[in-house]
């Protein structure tokens, strides 16, 4: 097992779950990160749906597997089984919404009360593009005037970060109409998971790292053989 | 929107244990409107896995419910254990090992549900051996169950080697002929007598054979017995070097089930957690049920799980958090093997006994798993401590569990954070497939998943699909679109 480790970085799965209101944009921020696409009249989530999107890091890759929920008060008793060893939580408002924060911040709290003790959870404000401040410079919170004519922002840049501050949430205000800020909420949280709490699942390196977790996960995917000798074909 | 009331289900499923779970996944494309209640608030049912904080309440309800299929449950922490984060902790309820040869792996294959669950190898078997003379140590000895294993074992001599494994080679093929007379006149005799009889083999070495059983009562016939041998060896290896059989880290069982009714839930299934049904009024071609939650539903077919505890069988359970990492369990011991996160340790029957004196009549199953489970926290083990229910059995668990740590300890004794102890019981019903009310078997107390559970999901689901269930299409799916694992191709 020598060191063969260095045209390939060392890959992660992180399980993600998105909460919040219904209609606040979940899935839409999804479907911009994972197909980078739009759709205007999209749906309401039934029960919940699943995908995978990879993060390139310069040290290494993040594979999500991304649970999105329904937000409709009807699917509320899944929320546990989602959140339930995820590694990371996006909450989702939308900042054109009032109570839509509010539905965030009990998420929060649920999450704080119930989820894995090191998750990272990251607040997003969504459809910054039916404010003023508009697609450019809303999420760096200068210039997050609130109630401009026409503006159709209810949620302060402000008010939002300041919360997320206090309870040590990453603040992201997003577009997924026009996919401003999407990526990098994604990036951040790739970031913020703790190198420690990555298993490596794949590639060189994985096993034999010293100090490290090595390779231990069970692969159901390979030959199911029994001569198959030394099945691992790294 | 349509509220559950209004709508006309399929199918009610209550209770989120693993056979409603595997059923609401079996289901889960079938277009079918599915409405899954649990009575819980928890997911789960009889194979849960909890916080520190979700057991101490679960045993508070046990306590305060007396009835259903769990007793006497109670959690104590140890005064050093004060500070410990609740949610660092997930002690299953259901710490079942799955042999490589399990249908339940096929089936989560089939259904791709596998790509949500994390498997770990479960590693080596050892036998809790009392002193053979007052300046001996009791110790822990491992099973060789392979047949290089054999080879390089030290504890066993020359003769019980060959004995041993030519009882191996044996049982490989012991369905063909010229091995099949060998055995079919003990087939409902002792596995133990058929061992000495034919194998010759010494007291020791049948308690090795009977503990790959991981038989609760000790007594398992031949017949039995040689298939569970033969699944235990020819699962060997399977899925990689050095290992039969696989654990799903997080919580056993429970994942399972939780990845199940995530599936299910994907595909459009409505779950409503802190409902059970109270009522149930057949009515024609419908079934109409009071919920516990207050609402009235209307469905086709009702499928629920049986409750009732027969006062016949049951298990008693220690569950117990040790605060040391206990490495020597879980060696790598065939070259190239992945490190192994669960142990199993056996106490024959004989080898404890209570404080009165009385010696234990059926062994002690103990599952030592690492902080890899995701169970514990690192640097911390779990111990699942299980043996048939006596008058006897909570003190039989107490012994084993001192007689544990005080082997297995690093130089001290390892120090017990945490405790858990709970009976449970079997259920009295037997499985109804017919009818609009489907009734299943209470959980099986298999430590080593039994695929006889499989068949009652199998059934119902044949029940429900009617003219439309195709045996071959049963918990077969494609990959749902957006979800591939692309990774299962090195790059
Ligand atoms: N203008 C604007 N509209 C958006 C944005 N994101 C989502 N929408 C629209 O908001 C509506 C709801 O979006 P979804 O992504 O379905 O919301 P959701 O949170 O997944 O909703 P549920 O699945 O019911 O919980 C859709 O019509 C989207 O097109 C955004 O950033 N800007
Ligand atoms: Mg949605």
């Amino acid at each position: 097992m020598a060191d063969t480790g260095n045209a390939v970085k060392p890959s992660s799965s992180v399980k993600l779950v998105l909460l919040g209101e219904a209609a606040v944009g979940k899935s839409s921020l999804v479907l911009r990160f994972v197909n980078n696409d739009f759709q205007e009249n999209k749906e309401p989530t039934i029960g919940a749906a699943f995908l995978t999107q990879k993060c390139n890091l310069p040290t290494r890759t993040i594979k999500f597997e991304i649970w999105d929920t329904a937000g409709q008060e009807r699917f509320a008793s899944l929320a546990p089984m989602y959140y339930r060893n995820a590694q990371a939580a996006l909450v989702v408002y939308d900042l054109t919404k009032p109570t839509s924060l509010i539905k965030a911040k009990h998420w929060v709290a649920e999450l704080q009360r119930q989820a894995s003790p090191g998750i990272v959870i990251a607040l997003v404000g969504n459809k910054l593009d039916l404010t003023n401040d508009g697609i450019g410079n809303g999420a760096d919170g200068d210039g997050a005037g609130s109630d401009d004519s026409g503006d159709a922002r209810k949620i302060s840049t402000e008010e939002a970060k300041t919360y997320a501050e206090e309870e040590g949430l990453l603040f992201f205000e997003t577009s997924a109409k026009t996919g401003y800020n999407v990526t990098e909420v994604f990036t951040a949280i790739a970031n913020a998971i703790p190198e420690t709490s990555l298993k490596t699942t794949r590639g060189p390196g994985a096993s034999h790292a010293a100090g490290r977790t090595e390779e231990q996960r069970v692969n159901l995917n390979g030959p199911r053989d029994p001569n198959a000798k030394e099945g691992c074909a790294c | 929107m349509e509220s559950v009331s209004d709508t006309s289900w399929d199918v009610v499923i209550c209770g989120t244990g693993l056979q409603q779970s595997l059923l609401a996944l079996a289901l889960s494309r079938s277009g079918k409107k599915i409405l899954h209640v649990d009575p819980n608030h928890f997911y789960g049912g009889a194979e849960a896995a909890f916080s520190l904080q979700d057991a101490e309440s679960w045993a508070n309800e046990v306590s305060a419910k007396d009835a259903g299929l769990f007793r006497s449950a109670s959690v104590a922490r140890h005064e050093s254990a004060a500070g410990l984060s609740s949610r660092s902790y997930s002690l299953a309820m259901a710490p079942t090992l799955i042999h490589a040869r399990s249908a339940l792996l096929s089936q989560l294959v089939s259904s791709r549900a596998y790509r949500q669950v994390e498997f770990l190898a479960v590693g080596s078997f050892f036998i809790f051996r009392l002193p053979q003379d007052s300046a001996q140590q009791p110790a822990l000895i491992r099973i060789p169950s392979t047949r290089e294993d054999v080879f390089a074992a030290t504890t066993i001599s020359s003769k019980a080697k060959r004995g041993l494994m030519k009882f191996l080679k044996f049982v490989l093929d012991y369905q063909n002929p010229p091995q099949l007379e060998l055995w079919q006149s003990h087939a409902e005799a002792p596995l133990t007598e058929f061992l000495q009889q034919e194998f010759k083999m010494d007291a020791e070495l049948q308690t090795y054979i009977v503990t790959l059983t991981l038989s609760l009562n000790g007594k398992i016939t031949t017949r039995d017995g040689l298939a569970v041998i033969r699944r235990h060896l020819s699962s060997m290896g399977v899925y990689g070097p050095g290992f039969a059989a696989i654990y799903p880290k997080w919580g056993g069982l429970s994942e399972v089930a939780q990845v199940s009714c995530r599936a299910a839930a994907v595909g459009g299934a409505v779950y409503m957690l802190g409902a059970g049904v109270q009522a149930v009024e057949t009515a024609g071609d419908e079934v109409k049920l009071e919920l516990s939650s207050g609402d009235t539903v209307k469905t086709r077919i009702l499928v629920r799980a049986d409750d009732n505890p027969s006062e016949q069988t049951g298990i008693s359970r220690l569950v117990a958090v040790v605060g040391s990492p206990l490495t020597s369990m879980f060696e790598v011991v065939v070259e190239g093997a992945s490190r192994p996160a669960v142990a199993v340790v056996a106490f024959p029957a004989g080898s404890l006994s209570t404080p009165a004196g009385k010696a234990s009549e059926y062994p002690v199953y103990l599952s030592v798993h690492s902080s890899d489970t995701g169970e514990c926290p690192v640097g911390q083990n779990v111990l699942y401590l299980t043996t048939l229910s006596t008058p006897d059995s909570r003190q039989l668990l107490e012994e084993a569990l001192e007689a544990f740590v005080g082997t297995a300890g690093e130089g001290q004794p390892a120090q017990i954070l945490i405790q858990i102890r709970y009976e449970q019981l079997a259920g009295s019903g037997s499985f109804q497939p017919e009818g609009p009310v489907i009734t299943f078997p209470s959980p099986s107390f298999s430590l080593s998943f039994d695929d006889s559970v499989l068949e009652p999901v199998q059934q119902a689901w044949k029940r429900i699909m009617g003219d439309a269930a195709a045996e071959s299409d049963y918990m077969s799916f494609a990959d749902r679109e957006g979800a591939m694992d692309d990774d299962d191709v090195y790059e």
